[in-house]
């Protein structure tokens, strides 16, 4: 089979899924065929509402910078955050200690460890 | 019993050699961790670099072999094994282009930066 | 005596002529070295596809350098052979392919995109010396001319990593990894010496032959372990990758993800096929498998809150790895039991090298989709951009596909080898594939958040005269996408007609002594 592919627990197949999107993406069009079409257009209708004020020119004025986003995710792993801060110290001979010390540990579990 | 020592002895003196590359090893690693210089940590891998090429020629050394060059060799049938040596030519050519681009970075990070201090040189973290 | 049996010599011998004869080509004019860079890098692909159809669909090959013939790996009675050796399987062939790929597509971007720089005869130079290296670091049977290839495509990389050298932030990253990669490039050096020294041979092949488990053995396997694991990003030993990947420019990036999966190759290939007396079943799959998983976890957490898109991405570039690294450990641990192998080892395997392939193609799409942000904005901060869809309307679908993929949302690539990576490490403990599944999360949740911050929203005032990248930038893009819907829509030919042979070749360990030692 060219799109086929069983793993011995379950089997995976792209054509299933493309059938099942087509079959959600009719579903989304038909949804949107729904909606108002009597709308008048080049009105105040066709403004986007932002509580009554002008929408501001400036898109920056309005929108999220990415380095707010998922601001309580990195609220409530801040612990996690401050120890991997303090791990890439960005001081290159940290880097190299890591390194040093990461051969030293492998090599002393290759060497004990057993079959 | 006495030859039992001679040889013991001859054996560890034999050794010792790969003693010294360990030494030299440690010494560049220790060197290479605790200093801040840049300069001095380029020339910590520099000795690195040296220490792995004799590890490397001692690996062929024979006791009392020739040049491995046929119609130089001598009488003695004995001669040092080539390969580890033209290893360490391509060792040594390849630690001459990492030293020569690592004292020019340095010198461009001197420039931009006006410190030799590796801890200050770390505007990428995070 | 045909062209196709001198190809293993030749996909070495192309880049370095090419970065060679760059310098005079270059002095021709701009339009002439526009098309040698290009149809350059396209032979070196035509010849790594043309050894893939000879190697997936036929036995590995052996190209012996130096001798009488090329063909004879053992001239005249002797026990091992003392020549330098290519030999490549259908692993080494697989990976070749993905570099000689990924090399093509960033050739074409980097025709756009560096047109304003100067400083293009050293650019081109490098960029072949690069390719030269990782791809010899796939074909070549020898340890010792393993090490010369990593050295190559380090000293290379270093030199285009600092290719914008007014950047402070690019020596920076540079002298960095350098600092690192030559302790690494050292003791990989000495553990190459030490095999050397006890087995009288650097042949892959001839040692995998005659090791034998003992205290030498473990200390050379632990070396080359690490040095190869921290060439290809795991977790302790990371920090370099984002720093590097983010400050080369773009086309190279593209490149430098692939050179990464050369060393990964080698992690690879030295525990399945050289030491796997020892490797097999034991404590260094485990390794492998912790490894993985700190590098999937904790790569990914880092990624989550950066804000620098390439930055963002070189984080990403850990967390991937971590999942090959996963599931060639999972295989590690199952392959000392045949009935283990039979039920999860193998599909873990399949799953992992798919995945390498499929983290090459769309992970070197991704570094482009941001190169070219970073072409039409100036800038690679994420706070800055927004509402650019608009305008790179391209860009945007193909960052879509990417991301889609990495994220391993169905019915993309990266959906089916993660797929795959689930279900055989649960075989082993159901803590494996949740770390995985966590990971696969958050890599949706940062991806989000990039194209949210840098298609959607407002237009800002700044980019409103930004324009679509130029058409160069796209074809190279163009080269990852179709690979990447190729792999999506036909991952049941893939699996079957390479991965699984590619998967093999690693198992069936005796059949790579074989090729180069004959019947013993």
């Amino acid at each position: 089979m060219l799109s086929q592919i069983n793993s011995g627990f379950g089997y995976w197949n792209v054509l299933v899924w493309i059938v099942f999107f087509a079959g959600i993406s009719s579903f989304v069009v038909w949804i949107r065929s729904l909606g108002r079409m009597d709308y008048k257009r080049n009105t105040d209708q066709d403004e986007i509402y932002w509580e009554g004020n002008e929408v501001p020119s400036d898109g920056s004025a309005i929108s999220v910078p990415a380095s707010s986003s998922y601001w309580g995710f990195r609220v409530a792993m801040e612990p996690l955050y401050k120890l991997l801060d303090k791990f890439h110290s960005g001081s290159g001979s940290d880097y190299a200690g890591y390194f040093v010390v990461t051969v030293a540990l492998v090599g002393l579990l290759v060497l004990i460890g057993g079959k | 019993m006495t030859d039992l020592i001679v040889e013991t002895t001859l054996d560890t003196l034999g050794n010792f050699a790969y003693v010294a590359v360990a030494l030299l090893i440690l010494m560049a690693l220790y060197t290479m961790l605790t200093q801040k210089n840049l300069i001095k940590i380029c020339v910590a891998i520099a000795v690195l670099g040296s220490s792995v090429n004799m590890f490397l020629v001692l690996l062929g050394y024979r006791d009392g072999g020739e040049i491995p060059i046929y119609f130089l060799k001598g009488e003695n049938a004995s001669m040092v094994l080539p390969t580890p040596q033209c290893l360490t030519l391509t060792a040594i050519v390849i630690a001459l282009a990492t030293t020569a681009l690592m004292l020019s970075f340095v010198i461009l990070l001197h420039k931009h930066y006006g410190t030799l201090d590796i801890d200050e040189i770390r505007r990428l973290r995070g | 005596m045909s062209i196709q049996d001198h190809l293993p010599a030749l996909i070495v011998m192309l880049p370095l002529l090419g970065a060679f004869l760059t310098p005079a080509v270059a002095s021709l004019g701009k339009k002439i070295r526009n098309i040698f860079f290009v149809l350059f890098s396209f032979l070196i692909l035509l010849v790594a596809l043309s050894i893939g159809c000879a190697v997936f669909w036929g036995s590995p090959m052996v190209y012996v350098m130096g001798g009488d013939s090329f063909a004879i790996a053992l001239p005249s009675g002797m026990s091992y052979p003392v020549r330098i050796l290519f030999e490549i399987d259908a692993f080494g062939a697989l990976l070749a392919l993905c570099i000689a790929i990924a090399s093509f597509a960033g050739a074409l971007f980097s025709v756009a995109y560096m047109d304003k720089f100067s400083g293009w005869k050293k650019y081109l130079s490098l960029y072949f010396m690069l390719t030269a290296g990782a791809l010899g670091m796939c074909v070549t049977g020898d340890l010792f001319n393993f090490f010369v290839f990593v050295e190559i495509s380090s000293i290379a990389s270093f030199g285009l990593v600092a290719f914008w050298r007014d950047k402070p932030e690019a020596i920076e990253a540079s002298f960095k990894y350098m600092l690192v990669s030559q302790i690494a490039a050292m003791l990989l050096l000495i553990a190459i010496g030490t095999l050397y020294g006890k087995y009288n041979s650097v042949t892959m092949a001839a040692l995998s032959s005659m090791m034998a488990d003992g205290f030498l053995e473990r200390v050379v396997l632990a070396l080359v372990l690490c040095v190869l694991a921290f060439k290809c990003g795991a977790f302790p030993m990371h920090a370099w990758m984002p720093d590097a990947y983010a400050e080369a420019p773009t086309g190279v990036t593209c490149l430098l993800v692939t050179v990464s999966q050369a060393s990964f190759y080698g992690l690879i290939r030295v525990c399945y096929s050289i030491f796997p007396k020892i490797a097999a079943g034991g404590v260094v799959g485990w390794i492998l498998i912790v490894f993985g998983c700190m590098s999937m976890f904790f790569g990914v957490m880092m990624a989550v809150v950066q804000h620098e898109i390439k930055r963002l991405m070189g984080y990403h570039s850990i967390s991937q790895v971590g999942y090959m690294l996963l599931a060639l450990g999972v295989g590690l641990v199952a392959m000392s039991d045949q009935q283990n192998m039979i039920a999860y080892g193998f599909t873990a395997m399949k799953g992992g090298l798919f995945h390498a392939v499929n983290y090459s193609m769309y992970k070197a799409l991704l570094f482009l989709c941001a190169g070219s942000l970073y072409y039409a904005t100036g800038t690679r901060n994420l706070d800055k951009m927004g509402g650019l869809a608009r305008n790179m309307p391209w860009t945007a679908g193909m960052f879509v596909i990417a991301a889609a993929a990495i994220s391993g949302l169905p019915p993309f690539n990266g959906f089916v080898s993660k797929w795959m990576i689930y279900e055989s490490s649960f075989a082993i403990h159901p803590i494996l594939p949740t770390i995985a599944m966590i990971t696969s999360v958050l890599t949706l949740a940062s991806f989000a958040k990039v194209f949210q911050a840098a298609f959607l929203g407002p237009a800002k005032t700044g980019f409103v005269a930004v324009r679509e990248a130029p058409g160069f930038m796209l074809a190279g893009m163009a080269v990852l996408t179709v690979a990447t819907l190729l792999l999506t829509f036909f991952p049941g030919w893939f699996i079957s007609n390479i991965f699984e042979k590619a998967a093999g070749a690693l198992v069936d360990n005796a059949s790579y002594v074989r090729a180069v030692m004959g019947g013993i």
